[in-house]
């Protein structure tokens, strides 16, 4: 009940601010236009979904940025013209997100690692592959195919594939219903027979490889894989998450919320960009609405 | 006006306050007439006058009033849900009563929060502690009043001596500079009354102060008890145990369903009548040990063995038999039952599960095996707060990896009904829910894989006397159907009254098999006592 | 903690041990702004190139942005005594200090490609608000100095996005033809660019008669965006810095041009420099090395 209240409020935000844009800026509600949002907030979308899964735990994962560029590299190593079929860099991208997640996972889960420690390292580490990999030097020259991915509305299908799909695992899957549980209290988790470790690599592992599979299309949508990209990504995707009300100690929360506070992200850019508000005042305004959002959330919980 | 207060309290320890001259806004003719009175009949320390509290969908508190006097302990029981806690986070100023008035040494009270409580002079203990666990002993008694050298130095010497001395006032040894999270939970409550002290507190609030401590550390807490009394200190006292609050305490209040039900003298009252004023209606408190008809063996420990912990116990559980486990804290029986579960790995011996040697390296392998065990902490190991009820209900036992909602539902629902757990519906979060309730919900969670042995430790600590009852009456029917219970408790009487088979447990090996229809109590404790050297 | 200082002692030590090994050899410590950079990565090849050719030998330390790191590396230089440093700055103030060091020192130090708000003993670059006029006037001869602009900066208060926007508005201010109808940032980033130009496509549509980008990373990110939504062949498109991603849009006609800064140029001035100061030989104390704008006619010159 509280959740679906948040939700609702995250709803009326949206629309709020959407109808205030439409009406000082009649392009914002065009069909190319909105196109445009949606395409434009798929790739933080679905690292947003991925860190869903990890934050619901009660960890947390700084990698994704890094790995992003690091799948990106990979995915783009394998994806020039006649090289191989599609699925060949896809696959790779994605794999080698779940590898570098996977890794995350094991050392939380087996070396009892805070996920702070263990993802700062893997944000780093990762980077610094991208750049072992490439040389340093943005991988371009990709195939027609490859590129497809990248473009007009597939990054948009992507997303929501991956939304649904997430949707079911959490809210329908035994699985999903002990994430929240391992989130909820770990040691009543485990006293009920779950296991935990098994749990949260699971989760950080999925979390590697959305950002893996955020990579390969931020890869094919700017046609490079480049290893300095998705600096920040990772702290824009934890801001949807926790704007779309899942908590940050984990056990409440879920993909819908994710989905909405990635979109309010993504109007609010949009929006912003339109009106051509200055550079300077764009980043104060995201500031005060990804805490304003949270502090909204807070109070109807509590009330 | 408050540090005139103070000064004048140090000068003259160990005597009831009086109140001439301290109570602004009165005729100097009213003051001394008060302190006429005080030689007759007590002044009240605090008044509670028709305060009433709704939450979202309850009324917590229902025009309730409390009088408490000076230098006296004055016992607040009732059954979980009755407005207790909620009164008593009223009066230290965690939450804001909705109506009614709190005066407290005759003044208008009212608490923005509990550090407005405190600087008044009301002190709360709460019955989870939450102590700063990595400061010191000294740094956690003066937390937020800490003395203060030029330059906002702390002045770590004073923090000390003072600490030292207050400890001193309390008549108990813990070096002020030890670690917080090295104490015993009945260490740390001494500590927090050491606080209370250095506030120069008049009204300690303690909140099921020996729910989680040992039966000697409750003769200590009691003797430091009187002696607040003696220093005219007032004590609210809120527990479950009769036998306690007979005790010590030289009133009690009754609380019901959010309303006040009486207030007597405690020698006015006899325990049946006060269980009949709690619960409402009667009900019978203890009942003989049920009929030891037994089947085969379900449990056999041999040679069980965790380093430090228990060494070489064996122990075999029937079917339809309840063993008692009795003991003192620290003898090994949560342990035992901890390994036993799958929580922690045992260093050495053999389970055994319907005759078959099995190897228990988690909770999971022990449900799959037919054990379930409702744990000692509920909070930590017991209940997912943030979950719903039923979610919670279901966690052990969801079959296959897709959830059927429509059975998943059924089965929440068949469970609250069999264990009638009171919700608003099933998708209440458990942690909104009452301690009682929160225990109902945590044994359907553990009995719906349908294990064949059950262990429950202390499953009835910190609930009230009618869910008590509930639960023993659950216990003896599981074990009628053919459940093998292990019972662990520190409750002697409840020990006695459902257990088949009584073991007793002393410093990690088994010192004794009594029949519990015989034996008596101090029996019991010459057992579990620790030998002399 | 305490591992990681031994780390750092362990490789200054390697680094004294090599000193002493190669004695008699010209030792530069060079710190960088960041090896994931394209253009510093070419910046430092061709010091590596040069170095050789005069038989020098190079440290080469990465400061990944950090200016804060610098410093420390430049401080290490300094307790290794080399003979002199080659510093590519991450910001004017924050790197100012390892300049001050290593004047105090008595070390000589160049800067490269970017200044500091301290004096080096010599400094070697472009001067990037050239980059800016080159782009706008190639913009304003293209739209015979009538038109709508946009332009995308690189990060706020950078050095490079300071100079750049104020050399392209000095150069606008010379064609009262042409309009900025609308700036933005996208952070130096292909993505960020591309999201933008999408949105202002949106928002300003068909009124858009050129790009200018700060770098060619946004360039090519809008490049992207205006080709998807069919309009490139409208707009014009702009950038800097020359990497290989756009000059080889530059051949395929896709981009119109970029603006050439000679790292080549830069990377191997300085090492000439740095050698020139231990001989004791004349040098000048600003050396610039010009900026070249690159079309469809002459990119051949620039691809290798």
């Amino acid at each position: 009940m509280k959740t679906w209240l948040s939700r609702f409020g995250l709803v009326i935000a949206l629309l709020c601010i959407g109808t205030a844009l439409s009406i000082v800026k009649p392009v914002f509600l065009t069909f190319p236009n909105l196109l445009n949002v949606v395409r434009q907030i798929s790739i933080n979308g679905i690292l947003a979904v991925g860190v869903t899964y990890v934050l619901l735990t009660g960890g947390v994962d700084l990698s994704l940025g890094s790995v992003v560029a690091l799948s990106g590299v990979v995915a783009a190593g394998f994806a020039h013209p006649g090289d191989w079929p599609v699925i060949v860099p896809v696959a790779a991208g994605v794999l080698v997100g779940a590898a570098c997640g996977g890794i995350n996972g094991l050392v939380v889960t087996k070396g009892r690692v805070a996920p702070f420690i263990v993802t700062l390292g893997m944000m780093t580490a990762a980077r610094g592959v991208a750049l072992v990999v490439s040389g340093g030097k943005p991988v371009s020259n990709l195939g027609e195919s490859f590129r497809w991915i990248g473009s007009g509305a597939v990054p948009v299908i992507v997303f929501l594939a991956v939304s649904c799909v997430s949707w079911v695992v959490l809210s329908n899957l035994r699985l999903g219903r002990h994430l929240y549980a391992v989130g909820g209290n770990e040691n009543a988790a485990r006293a009920s027979g779950i296991n935990v470790e098994g749990v949260k690599l699971f989760a950080y592992t999925i979390c590697g490889a959305l950002a893996g599979l955020g990579g390969v299309v931020l890869a094919a949508r700017i046609t490079t894989g480049q290893p300095n990209a998705g600096v920040g990504y990772e702290l824009d995707a934890i801001a949807a998450v926790v704007i779309g009300g899942t908590s940050l100690s984990g056990g409440v929360g879920g993909v819908g919320g994710t989905i909405l506070g990635a979109l309010l992200m993504g109007v609010i850019n949009n929006g912003l960009d339109l009106l051509n508000v200055s550079s300077y005042y764009q980043a104060i305004v995201k500031g005060i609405i990804i805490v304003g959002a949270v502090w909204l959330n807070q109070r109807k919980e509590k009330s | 006006m408050r540090p005139a207060r103070k000064s004048n309290r140090r000068t003259r320890p160990g005597h009831p306050k009086l109140h001439s001259g301290e109570i602004p806004g009165l005729a100097g003719g009213w003051n001394s007439i008060a302190a006429g009175l005080c030689c007759v009949k007590r002044l009240r320390v605090l008044q509670v006058l028709d305060v009433s509290k709704s939450f979202p969908g309850i009324r917590a508190l229902d025009r309730v009033r409390l009088d408490v006097s000076d230098g006296t302990v004055h016992a607040l029981v009732g059954e979980n849900g009755a407005g207790k806690s909620t009164l008593m986070k009223i009066v230290a100023g965690l939450i804001r009563p909705d109506e009614g008035e709190l005066l407290f040494k005759g003044q208008r009270f009212r608490p923005r929060n509990p550090h407005d409580a405190l600087k008044a002079g009301i002190a709360m203990i709460p019955q989870e502690l939450m102590p700063f666990r990595e400061l010191t002993v000294a740094e956690n008694i003066f937390v937020g009043h800490e003395p203060i050298l030029r330059l906002g130095w702390l002045d770590k010497k004073k923090m000390q001596r003072e600490a030292a001395r207050l400890l001193g006032q309390v008549g108990v040894a813990i070096p002020p500079t030890a670690r917080m999270k090295d104490l015993t939970v009945a260490q740390m409550q001494v500590v927090e009354i050491a606080k209370a002290l250095a506030h120069n507190a008049d009204l300690l609030i303690m909140d099921e102060p020996t729910s989680a401590i040992s039966e000697r550390e409750v003769e200590t807490l009691f003797s430091i008890i009187g002696d607040l009394k003696r220093r005219g200190v007032s004590v609210i006292y809120v527990s479950h145990r009769l036998d306690e609050i007979f005790r010590i305490s030289d009133a009690v209040t009754v609380l019901r369903d959010g309303q006040h039900v009486a207030t007597r003298p405690i020698t006015d009252i006899d325990r049946n009548t006060l269980i009949t004023l709690m619960v409402g209606r009667d009900i019978e408190e203890t009942a003989g040990p049920s009929a030891t008809a037994t089947g085969e063996v379900a449990l056999e420990l041999r040679g069980l063995t965790k380093r430090g912990k228990f060494t070489g116990v064996d122990l075999t559980l029937r079917q339809g038999e309840i063993v008692g486990l009795a003991g003192l804290m620290g003898a090994g029986r949560t342990e035992l039952a901890e390994v036993i579960f799958g929580l922690v790995r045992s260093d050495g011996g053999e389970v055994r599960v319907h005759g078959r040697a099995v190897k228990i390296e988690s909770p999971g392998d022990a449900i799959a095996h037919g054990i379930g065990m409702v744990t000692e902490d509920r909070h930590k190991f017991g209940l997912v707060p943030v979950m719903s009820v039923k979610h919670n209900i279901t966690l052990a036992d969801l079959p296959g990896w897709w959830i059927n909602r429509r059975a998943e539902n059924a089965m929440a629902d068949e469970q609250l009904r069999a264990y009638s757990i009171k919700v608003r519906d099933r998708n209440q979060i458990a942690g909104t829910l009452s301690g009682g309730n929160q225990q109902k919900v945590v044994l359907a969670k553990t009995l719906l894989p349908r294990p064949s042995i059950l262990i429950l430790d202390e499953p009835t600590r910190g609930i009230d006397i009618g869910s008590k009852a509930e639960m023993h009456a659950f216990v003896r029917k599981l074990a009628r159907e053919g459940m093998a219970v292990l019972l662990i408790s520190s409750e002697l009487p409840e020990l006695l009254c459902l257990s088949t088979r009584l073991l007793v447990m002393r410093q990690g090996r088994i010192s004794a098999e009594l029949d519990p229809r015989s034996v008596t109590q101090e029996t019991v404790l010459r057992h579990a006592m620790p030998k002399e050297r | 903690m305490r591992r990681l200082l031994e780390f750092i002692l362990a490789l200054a030590l390697s680094g004294c041990a090599q000193h002493k090994s190669d004695e008699g050899r010209v030792l530069i410590g060079v710190s960088l702004l960041n090896l994931s950079n394209e253009f510093i990565v070419m910046l430092h090849r061709a010091m590596e190139t040069r170095a050789a050719e005069l038989s020098v030998k190079l440290i080469v330390n990465d400061a990944q942005r950090s200016a804060d790191r610098q410093v420390q590396q430049v401080e290490t230089f300094i307790a290794q005594r080399v003979d002199a440093i080659i510093l590519n700055p991450c910001e004017v103030e924050a790197s100012s200090p390892a300049v001050e060091k290593a004047i105090a020192a008595g070390i000589p130090i160049i800067n490269v490609n970017s200044e500091t708000r301290a004096a080096p003993t010599a400094f070697v670059g472009s001067r990037d608000e050239e980059s800016a006029r080159l782009a706008m006037e190639y913009i304003a001869r293209r739209l015979d100095g009538r038109g709508n602009v946009v332009m995308m900066h690189g990060f706020m208060g950078q050095a490079a996005q300071i100079k750049r926007d104020r050399g392209a508005k000095d150069t606008l201010a010379k064609f009262p033809g042409l309009k900025l109808i609308a700036e933005q940032s996208a952070e130096w980033d292909r993505a960020k660019a591309m999201s933008l130009m999408e949105n202002w496509i949106q928002s300003l549509g068909a009124k858009i008669n050129a790009v200018f980008a700060q770098n060619d990373e946004m360039a090519m990110g809008a490049l992207l965006a205006l080709e998807q939504a069919g309009l490139k062949d409208k707009v014009i498109v702009v950038g800097v810095d020359a990497i290989s991603d756009a000059l080889q849009a530059v051949k395929a006609g896709r981009l119109d041009a970029t603006v050439f800064q000679d790292a080549r140029g830069q990377g191997r001035g300085a090492v000439d420099l740095a050698v020139k100061l231990l001989r004791n030989e004349p040098f000048e104390k600003q050396v610039y090395i010009p900026f070249q704008l690159v079309t469809r006619e002459n990119v051949g010159d620039y691809m290798n």
